[in-house]
């Protein structure tokens, strides 16, 4: 069995916290490159809103102080990692004076609830499916079932939701149709509030799971015709062992290895379509917040829900990185 | 290391070639078997007119075509013939593992009196690994990656003996399993990929006689290994054959290592069996034109010989020739061997062959063709 190494993993986390730099001087220029003053472009939508805002010059001013943007940029970038360092992403500028963090802090525990529900509902599912798909004792109509499911991959997230939204909470009203716990209630570890959120969080994660699953589904298929034709598993058939042991200790548990390599690579695209489905059901998540931040032009909104969302999936590939040696035993991370 | 690899080092002559019958430690049905076939040994494995079929959009390839054989208790018979000449297949129909395209079409196989052809899916698999066990062709590949060796041969003993309580009788078990074919203890824990290439064969060999089984195939065991290790795992094959007094059919294409480790050779041409003789006859008087031509290619050290079998043509395996299998690149082949199929002939004790040549009736034109033998 393979192990890891503490060079392994110094390294790896070396590694890690380079994306994560990287990341946060991306999200400190691209801002900076762009035309225009957001601060001028706020007190402008202000003046507009109001119809007439005295001394706006003295506001712009006024404001640029408040959030340093007369010192010189390299002041300016060291003061941004060092927040961060500390965990303060600085302020928010539509909701002033609620900081990033703060916002972040109240959306990002219902995001990853919700993506982690779903990312292990159709992990397990759509390889589940996908070794039935390919497995020669499976019965006839379940081998007609599952690709029939799969139509829904096909259909973009967006739909999906809105499908399933107009279906199941509109037409026969099974489940809300909005955010992610019902209204009225405080937030607090009991069992109708655990119950209520479940509730609330069944038709966003089945949204995911369903655009999804038929993508593992598939991929775990093609795997599994390839074990299939490997030397071990005539031996297999040949010792005699039971079918269904065949089945997950030999073809299941071979066939898993590249999947779990494909998840860790699909991390990042799977916040693509959380982010919509997230809209689509007001669940007060990462997705949520972002599209509030992108339509309110709220840069340092923008700023700190980006970076949050490029350290979580950072996080998943590094923890999926990390336990490869536990699930492959041809992979050892000793000494290296 | 050494004496733990070679347990038993008389049971593999040191000479090359055609070998005496002292050097060999199993009893063999050659030595006692004098008065009668098979008298003084059992049959623990009766093929009767096994045809395996693989089907193509073109028609079906006739990959065995009515083999019949026997196999007595205790013995190694060896199963050679070119690649693609079915041996394979046969062992494959004769373990019942087949693979699509690929069909039994009719046949008997008789294992210690169980007709393996008639057993439904459950006996099947219960019967699998205590009646016909199997060493695999591509020992590399053969065992999974995310196994312990420990618990792949585990699950085998679990699998068809039950849950096994007493772990450290199972460990003990499994020990005496690698004392038997020379393995260190310390692979108990590891993976596949930890051993080399003979000790994952030696692992297969453990496997394959966990349970004791009645016979044991061993399919190209050792083609993919290297002349010094396929030396010891044919060694370990065959002490371990002698210990546990199962019966063995070993496939290959290397005549020379065939030659020192079987009692009796079944020589296979394109699906059909053309000759079944004991070692020595083989070697010394081989009587199918084909297997004359085989023996005649052996490569020698004193001298460099040609491919004698590259004349004529091969046949399209959707369509054999009418007659004889063999005629088409057959140098002695004349009208007949176009419209009879030839019979299984038996020569003498535990000698067959099937050629008309060695039917009474053409007496005179076997007597011409050995002359042109040995003119040659």
């Amino acid at each position: 069995m393979g192990g890891i190494s503490l060079n392994y993993l110094v390294r790896r986390l070396l590694v890690f916290f380079l994306t994560l730099w990287v990341a946060a001087t991306l999200i400190f220029i691209i801002p900076r490159l762009a035309p225009g003053d957001p601060i001028a472009a706020m007190v402008a939508r202000l003046s507009y809103q109001a119809g007439f805002v005295e001394d706006s010059n003295a506001i712009i001013e006024g404001w640029k102080e408040r959030f340093g943007l007369n010192d010189p940029v390299y002041v300016q970038y060291v003061r941004f990692l060092g927040g961060l360092l500390q965990g303060d992403l600085g302020y928010s500028m539509a909701r002033f004076p609620a900081t990033v963090t703060e916002l972040v802090g109240r959306a990002l525990p219902w995001t990853i609830g919700l993506v982690g529900v779903a990312t292990v509902i159709f992990f397990v599912v759509g390889n589940l499916c996908g070794a039935l798909l390919a497995w020669n004792r499976t019965p006839r109509l379940v081998k007609v079932m599952i690709p029939m499911s799969m139509i829904f991959t096909s259909i973009p997230p967006l739909l999906a939701g809105l499908l399933l939204s107009y279906t199941f909470a509109f037409l026969l009203g099974w489940f809300p149709q909005t955010y992610s716990y019902g209204f009225g209630m405080t937030p607090a570890l009991t069992l109708e509030f655990v119950l209520n959120v479940i509730h609330h969080g069944t038709l966003p994660a089945m949204a995911i799971v369903l655009v999804t699953f038929g993508y593992w589904a598939l991929g775990m298929r093609g795997m599994m015709v390839t074990i299939e034709g490997e030397d071990y598993m005539i031996l297999a058939q040949a010792k005699g062992l039971k079918p269904f042991y065949v089945l997950y200790r030999y073809m299941i548990r071979n066939a898993i290895l590249p999947q779990m390599t494909a998840l860790a690579v699909s991390i990042g695209t799977l916040v693509n379509g959380v982010v919509l489905v997230e809209v689509i059901f007001n669940y007060n998540g990462m997705g949520t917040l972002i599209v509030t931040a992108l339509r309110e032009q709220d840069f340092g909104l923008i700023q700190g829900t980006a970076f949050i969302l490029i350290t979580t999936s950072a996080l998943a590939v590094l923890i999926i990185d990390l336990s490869y040696p536990l699930i492959d035993p041809r992979i050892s991370l000793e000494g290296r | 290391m050494s004496q733990q690899l070679n347990p038993h080092p008389k049971s593999l002559p040191q000479n090359e070639g055609v070998i005496s019958n002292q050097n060999r430690s199993s009893s063999l049905p050659v030595e006692e078997g004098a008065g009668g076939r098979g008298k003084n040994s059992r049959t623990v494995l009766n093929v009767e007119k096994l045809r395996i079929h693989y089907a193509t959009p073109q028609g079906d390839v006739i990959a065995v075509s009515d083999i019949s054989f026997n196999l007595y208790e205790g013995e190694t018979l060896g199963l050679v013939g070119e690649s693609g000449c079915g041996k394979s297949t046969t062992a494959y129909g004769i373990l019942q593992l087949v693979q699509p395209p690929g069909y039994i079409v009719n046949g008997s196989i008789e294992v210690d009196g169980t007709e393996v052809l008639n057993l439904d899916e459950e006996e099947l698999r219960k019967f699998r690994w205590t009646g016909l066990s199997l060493i695999p062709q591509g020992a590399m590949n053969s065992l999974n990656p995310t196994m312990r060796v420990k618990d792949q041969i585990i699950d085998v003993i679990e699998s068809h003996e039950g849950k096994q309580k007493d772990r450290e009788a199972l460990r003990e078990r499994i020990f005496s399993l690698f004392q038997n074919v020379g393995l260190p203890n310390r692979i108990y824990n590891m993976y596949p990929h930890e051993l080399s290439g003979g000790m994952k064969q030696r692992v297969c060999i453990a496997m394959a006689v966990a349970l004791n089984p009645t016979v044991v195939i061993a399919d190209e065991a050792t083609s993919a290994l290297d002349v010094v290790v396929q030396r010891i795992v044919a060694q370990t094959l065959i002490s371990v054959k002698d210990d546990i007094g199962v019966s063995l059919i070993v496939i290959g294409h290397d005549m020379g290592l065939l030659a020192q480790i079987v009692d009796r050779i079944a020589v296979m041409y394109a699906g059909k069996m053309v000759e079944i003789a004991p070692v020595e006859n083989v070697y010394a008087k081989p009587l199918h034109p084909y297997t004359q031509l085989l023996i005649d290619s052996i490569p020698s050290i004193k001298e460099r010989k040609p491919l004698k079998i590259t004349e004529g043509i091969t046949h399209d395996p959707r369509n054999p020739p009418s007659g004889c299998i063999f005629r088409l690149r057959c140098p002695f082949a004349w009208q007949h061997c176009a419209e009879v199929e030839p019979p299984q002939i038996m020569m003498d004790d535990l000698h067959e062959v099937a050629c008309h040549l060695y039917d009474e009736h053409f007496a005179e034109r076997r007597a011409n063709a050995l002359a042109t033998i040995a003119n040659s």
